[in-house]
């Protein structure tokens, strides 16, 4: 049991959160547990208020659980300080938006090339490594525009770039096809997954849309902070569902 | 993260709200020039007022007399003598930080030439420490020790113009073309210290007798002295007009004691007692300690910077008003950086969450809060220097013209100025850098 634990990235124990609203306790998460192998690309779907976000939000450190284990990367997230969890964050994890959250003065490149500039790679390097995965996402010619200027989909492109840019090991995506249309999302879902299983990168999405599903190896569902259903998904229904 | 991309980034950051930006540093900019320029007139006061007192005499002198005046409790006070000789003269030598020590011997007489006469005051003078009591001559060299029939002496400025005929009360110089009949190079002088031997008793023919101007004495003709002699004197030089001394002749020390002894019973001048010491300082530092080691041996002193530490004092309280005056408008500068570094945090919260998610460390946040905020602090203080500059300029090119007062603006208060402007502007920005840091990365996933 254990050594097949350790050969997963991600691996999640019983992890709750309640968020106090008043003199109500919320549980948000209910006893959550989940694994994931290096390389997957897994699905979390759940109706509005299942405790998929905050699942999202507790794996990537973003809040603290209030019991449970996590470990990602062989590390504990949950015993981890903020500063502690910056650095980790820095060096394993990049996070895709809903709203796509990028710099409104900074161009697609310089959005990009920014989390690199955290981790101090000096201005040629890091904008190189910029360049070469915007073109991987497919906006070679968009380098210089800022995001106004850009379509939701050249936008949320431009987020995934930016998560992918630090070469991290795992992936956090956030509703990321939440604020575009159903095409557009298709296109991004389709080029997200697609790089992710080139780079062999694990990918964790979050998602109320059960289509999106179609995309990812994996999916589990969440009601009222429990996984309540979890299956694996042939590659090709995959497949289908692109053509 | 690299220096350089913290700076560009503050400096983005900061330009993005130009506005915004251009008016908290025109706030400071208001505020270190109002705090430069007060201060510089502050200093420009104190400069004048030390320009002015070295007009009468060095800094670094003490003048020591042989009375003390003590005040007592009641507001009344005592006066006591302590002799003042050779032996104090050797002790004030000795007393660590004293480069000379002279002792003042002063006396007037009568110089005659031909027919003409003039007074004169004459000041006893140590050739050796001569030269650090600052005695300027226009011309000549200073009197050196009685050696031969002659006495050396040199004449105040005034003394050459004065020359007149008792008898007839003319003048030696003729007003009209200014050549008098007694000059340095041709005319003989001899020096008396005998009124009697100028003025003949009982005056001349019934007529008023003319006045010395340093006012004369008639003798009592009912007790006949013998008459003064007659020294002959050669000019060595002309002391320069303008200055502490300007009003003596000098003659060496020694033959002014010398003549002094032998006309004791006209002139009344103690050879042995002095009634003035006069001592030079290596330091204007070492004027305290000195003045206070005199002091305990029980004379009086006086030294020019006893009144100059009361008109520093007094201006010092003008200075610190002056500057608090500024320094108000540097408080309420500094209130405004405070207010634009949090307007700018509340406006900015998701985006501190995003970069906080995309791996910025917390401590590079809150440097590039504070970077924003010295960038404030820099270009105010930068700007308002400058600012500062043309008005000090315009204080003393127009405004206080004659005045007395100026304005000026020393290196290290332009050094000063920009760093405690980077500086106050970087405790404003403390608070909302800290601030920043704190918040919460979550914040980047809520949706406005």
């Amino acid at each position: 049991m254990a050594d097949e634990r350790n050969s997963y990235i991600v691996n999640v124990r019983d992890v709750k959160k309640v968020y106090r609203v008043g003199t109500v306790n919320i549980n948000a998460l209910n006893g959550v547990d989940l694994a994931v192998k290096a390389g997957e690309i897994c699905c979390v779907v759940g109706r509005s208020g299942s405790g998929k976000s905050t699942l999202l939000n507790v794996m990537a450190g973003l809040e603290a659980p209030t019991s449970g284990e996590i470990v990602i990367a062989k590390q504990h997230v949950e015993k981890m300080t903020q500063s502690e969890l910056i650095r980790f964050r820095q060096k394993h994890v990049g996070f895709i938006f809903q709203s796509f959250n990028l710099m409104p003065y900074y161009t697609a490149l310089e959005n990009v090339a920014l989390p690199l500039s955290f981790r101090g790679v000096p201005k040629e390097k890091r904008e190189k490594r910029a360049r070469e995965i915007l073109k991987a996402v497919g906006l070679g010619t968009h380098l210089n525009h800022k995001p106004m200027q850009m379509s939701g989909g050249q936008q949320q492109r431009v987020g995934i770039a930016r998560a992918l840019v630090s070469d991290p090991e795992i992936v956090f995506a956030d509703e990321p096809t939440g604020n575009l249309d159903s095409k557009t999302s298709d296109e991004v879902m389709n080029m997200m997954c697609g790089i992710a299983r080139d780079q062999g990168r694990t990918l964790i999405l979050v998602t109320h849309d059960p289509k999106m599903a179609a995309y990812t190896d994996r999916v589990i569902n969440l009601l009222d902070g429990k996984v309540t259903d979890e299956r694996q998904i042939e590659q090709r229904v995959l497949q289908e569902a692109g053509a | 993260m690299r220096i350089l991309d913290q700076l560009a980034m503050a400096f983005m950051n900061l330009w993005r709200r130009k506005l915004r930006a251009v008016l908290t540093v025109l706030g400071m900019v208001i505020g270190t020039a109002s705090i430069v320029v007060m201060i510089s007139l502050g200093i420009g006061i104190n400069e004048a007022q030390i320009k002015n007192f070295e007009q009468f005499g060095s800094l670094t002198m003490i003048e020591v007399s042989s009375w003390k005046y003590t005040e007592t409790r009641d507001g009344m006070g005592t006066s006591t003598e302590t002799e003042l000789n050779d032996k104090s003269v050797e002790a004030f030598r000795k007393i660590p930080g004293v480069k000379a020590v002279m002792p003042r011997i002063e006396t007037w007489g009568f110089i005659k030439s031909g027919q003409y006469v003039t007074d004169v005051s004459i000041l006893g003078v140590d050739l050796d420490v001569a030269e650090e009591f600052g005695f300027e001559l226009s011309d000549g060299r200073l009197p050196n020790p009685h050696t031969g029939k002659n006495y050396e002496i040199v004449f105040a400025g005034h003394v050459m113009n004065n020359f007149y005929n008792p008898k007839t009360g003319k003048q030696a110089m003729d007003p009209m073309t200014g050549i008098s009949k007694v000059t340095l190079d041709r005319s003989r002088f001899q020096l008396t210290f005998d009124s009697s031997n100028i003025y003949d008793n009982g005056g001349f023919m019934g007529k008023p007798m003319p006045m010395p101007v340093g006012g004369g004495y008639s003798e009592d003709p009912s007790q006949p002295q013998p008459k003064g002699k007659f020294y002959k004197v050669t000019p060595v030089g002309t002391m320069s007009e303008g200055n502490n001394y300007s009003w003596y002749s000098l003659m060496d020390i020694n033959a002014l004691k010398k003549l002094a002894k032998e006309n004791k019973n006209i002139m009344n001048l103690d050879t042995e007692k002095y009634y003035q010491v006069m001592v030079k300082c290596n330091d204007i530092d070492d004027v305290a300690a000195v003045k206070k080691q005199i002091d305990d041996m029980g004379y009086g002193t006086y030294s020019l910077q006893d009144a100059l530490e009361m008109a520093k004092k007094s201006s010092q309280q003008l200075q610190l008003l002056l500057g608090a005056i500024g320094g108000v408008a540097l408080l309420v500068a500094a209130i405004g950086i405070m207010n634009t570094m949090m307007m700018s945090i509340y406006e900015r919260t998701k985006e501190i969450g995003i970069i906080k998610v995309l791996g910025c460390r917390m401590g590079n946040i809150a440097t590039l809060f504070l970077t924003e905020a010295a960038y404030i602090g820099f270009f105010g203080g930068a700007i308002g220097l400058g600012i500062s500059y043309g008005l000090s300029a315009l204080l003393n090119g127009f405004l206080m013209a004659g005045s007395g007062m100026m304005s000026v603006i020393p290196a290290y208060l332009a050094v000063f100025a920009v760093v405690f402007s980077v500086g106050v502007a970087l405790v404003s920005g403390m608070y909302p850098a800290v601030k920043a840091m704190r918040l919460s990365a979550l914040s980047a996933i809520r949706s406005e």
